[in-house]
């Protein structure tokens, strides 16, 4: 006989190798190009994070009148982020309307600014994870028998006439089965003001003006989860997704050491009184 | 199935508020100079435009100043979608309003891939003036005021270039004529100006008074009918004075003072922006009783003091969507239409029931 030998043959052993090597070569595409991508290589190269904000919102941020330097929550958790990467945070003063299309045109790195997700935006920019709950939220005062929704039927609820508090307890009013009163007020901190001083049995407000009432000596606790949620997020550019990577990932490690949590207890008393 | 299926859509178009226009309104006011910003542009729901509409007419306002995205009426070179515009125009003549029709935003064909849709480079003038020449010319009679452009003395609204006085002038000579050979009757606003102090090599600007001195030294004059001015309050009064190192609601008057100077002083102004917010914590903010006496004040101001000024459109009447940021707090009338305290307060000063004291 010839030197002939028969070798079977197993095709699904091919399949999966091809298959195994295209992986490998996307992942690998994928890695190179998110190392090369732009935003931030230029942010580890030049050890500069320009951070857009207008400090025009305290207590998130605003000017120093005796430095005349930003000072805030996001001034506090922009340079946080900055010194976990080892680099330096510019914050570049940004007129509110101008943030997202400044981010998106990459005239700043980021904004953080009291930002909300601009669901109208997410062609332009990504968001971030949230670093702070913003939205509208019920409040009662400490050892209330209200502990849900539900238990105002009879109530007497304060809000802010016209704020987003009042347009979301006009649309319990409607869901709930018992109805509640409606007791309006012309501004955030007067409504607060209604239930302790027992002109209202409860409030919904914006979480940063229950947050703020209470650091200042209110006596009123959150009742259950938000009526609805509008935390603040830190926008970065589309097609920058490494620094997206980064910037959520710092926001995870910042939450789980406990900084993010000390950041906001400094400018608001989110632990309630 | 098919009947199922039918049945399903009769029920789900009954849902639907069913929208006819109904008689001719006409506003009844103490003041035509009242106006405001409408902010219709994302608002797709035909009863809604006219809810909009029905409640600026009935709080006293006669002018509204509405935004119309080129890059929406115009998808393709030559290819129209009236439909929107035809809507919210419709309406508000139908309720007795006077528009002011605001144009900008500009479609991806006639700008450069990947770019701002605020940046429009010399190339692309003739096309606008083409766009807003079919828009003057489709609305005639039923829009006599068309504003070109929006702050272009911020770098953001000038497709994050360098501002260009020179190229907002030259983009003005290449409309103005188009415009009135397709619509002599309808009236140019220019300007627009955001009011602010940035300096001269600013990165986000030039401050309104020299950009427009800027503006007259590029012979603009001859190209446009009206002035646009954008004119806030922040935390000061209306009556707090004006000053060239101040941004407050009297600062129209230094603009009015650049175009005497430029003799130009004949001309009108129509601020097509403006007014005061009630945030309870963004620095220019004011509270909310204070926003609603103050905004009386401006409209009664713009009335009896300030010959020179047609109209004064307080920004902003209703969002579509709440925003979320202190932006909200510039509203009439929440998302639902449900009225402000500061909606209140004017309608009463409209009717003749008194003005709110200053606090």
């Amino acid at each position: 006989m010839g030197g002939y030998r028969y070798v079977q043959r197993r095709p699904w052993l091919l399949a999966l190798l091809a298959l195994l090597i295209i992986a490998c070569g996307l992942l690998l595409r994928r890695t190179i190009a998110a190392g090369r991508e732009a935003t931030w290589a230029h942010i580890q190269q030049t050890g500069i994070w320009r951070v857009g904000m207008d400090p025009s919102f305290p207590p998130f941020e605003n000017l120093d009148t005796g430095t005349g330097q930003p000072v805030g929550l996001d001034v506090d958790l922009a340079n946080a982020i900055a010194r976990r990467w080892g680099v330096r945070a510019e914050l570049v003063g940004v007129g509110f309307d101008q943030l997202v299309d400044a981010v998106a045109a990459r005239r700043v790195d980021s904004a953080i600014s009291a930002l909300p997700a601009f669901a109208d935006r997410t062609k332009e920019v990504s968001f971030s994870s949230p670093y702070i709950e913003a939205g509208i939220v019920l409040a009662a005062p400490i050892g209330s028998p209200i502990a849900k929704p539900e238990d105002l039927a009879g109530k007497r609820v304060a809000a802010e006439w016209g704020s987003a508090g009042d347009a979301e307890a006009r649309g319990l009013q409607q869901r709930l089965e018992g109805p509640f009163d409606l007791v309006l007020s012309e501004s955030a901190d007067a409504a607060l003001g209604a239930v302790d001083a027992g002109k209202a049995d409860a409030v919904i407000v914006d979480a940063i003006s229950l947050a703020l009432y209470n650091r200042a000596g209110g006596r009123l606790a959150q009742v259950g989860k938000p009526l609805r949620s509008d935390p603040y997020v830190i926008v970065v550019p589309k097609g920058a997704p490494r620094l997206l990577t980064e910037v959520n990932n710092a926001l995870a490690a910042l939450e789980e050491d406990g900084t993010l949590a000390a950041i906001r207890g400094r400018w608001l008393d989110t632990a309630g009184p | 199935m098919l009947g199922i299926a039918l049945a399903l859509l009769v029920l789900a178009a009954s849902q639907r508020p069913r929208v006819e226009f109904g008689p001719q309104q006409h506003v009844v006011s103490i003041n035509p100079k009242m106006c405001v910003h409408t902010r219709l542009t994302d608002e797709v729901e035909p009863w809604k435009i006219q809810r909009t509409f029905e409640m600026v007419r009935e709080m006293g306002a006669s002018w509204v100043v509405e935004y119309f995205l080129w890059a929406a009426q115009e998808p393709a070179r030559g290819v129209y979608d009236w439909s929107h515009a035809d809507l919210v125009i419709d309406h508000a003549a139908n309720q007795g309003l006077t528009l002011i029709a605001r144009l900008g935003y500009v479609p991806e064909w006639a700008r450069p891939p990947r770019t701002s849709p605020l940046l429009l480079d010399k190339d692309g003038y003739d096309a606008f003036a083409d766009f807003v020449a079919a828009f003057a010319s489709r609305y005639r009679g039923r829009v006599n005021y068309i504003i070109i452009w929006n702050e272009p003395n911020l770098s953001q609204e000038w497709g994050f270039r360098k501002v260009d006085p020179a190229g907002y002038t030259e983009m003005l000579r290449r409309v103005y004529p188009a415009v009135k050979r397709a619509n002599p009757d309808v009236k140019i606003l220019a300007g627009a100006l955001a009011p602010t102090l940035a300096p001269p090599g600013s990165e986000w600007g030039l401050n309104d008074l020299d950009y427009l001195q800027a503006m007259y030294d590029a012979g603009a004059a001859p190209y446009f009918d009206v002035l646009a001015v954008h004119s806030y309050g922040w935390t000061f009064p209306p009556d707090a004075p004006a000053g060239v190192d101040a941004v407050n609601f009297s600062r129209a008057e230094l603009l009015h003072d650049v175009m005497v100077r430029n003799g130009d002083g004949d001309k009108p102004i129509i601020i097509t922006e403006g007014g005061w917010n009630d945030h309870p914590r963004w620095t220019k903010a004011v509270r909310p009783a204070q926003r609603a006496a103050y905004t009386v004040r401006a409209y009664e101001k713009v009335l009896t003091e300030w010959p020179w000024a047609q109209a004064l459109c307080v920004w902003a009447f209703r969002y579509p969507r709440p925003a979320g940021t202190y932006q909200d707090y510039y509203t009439f009338v929440d998302g639902d239409f449900r009225p402000k305290p500061i909606y209140e307060a004017v309608r009463r000063y409209a009717r003749g029931e008194g003005v709110p004291s200053l606090p």
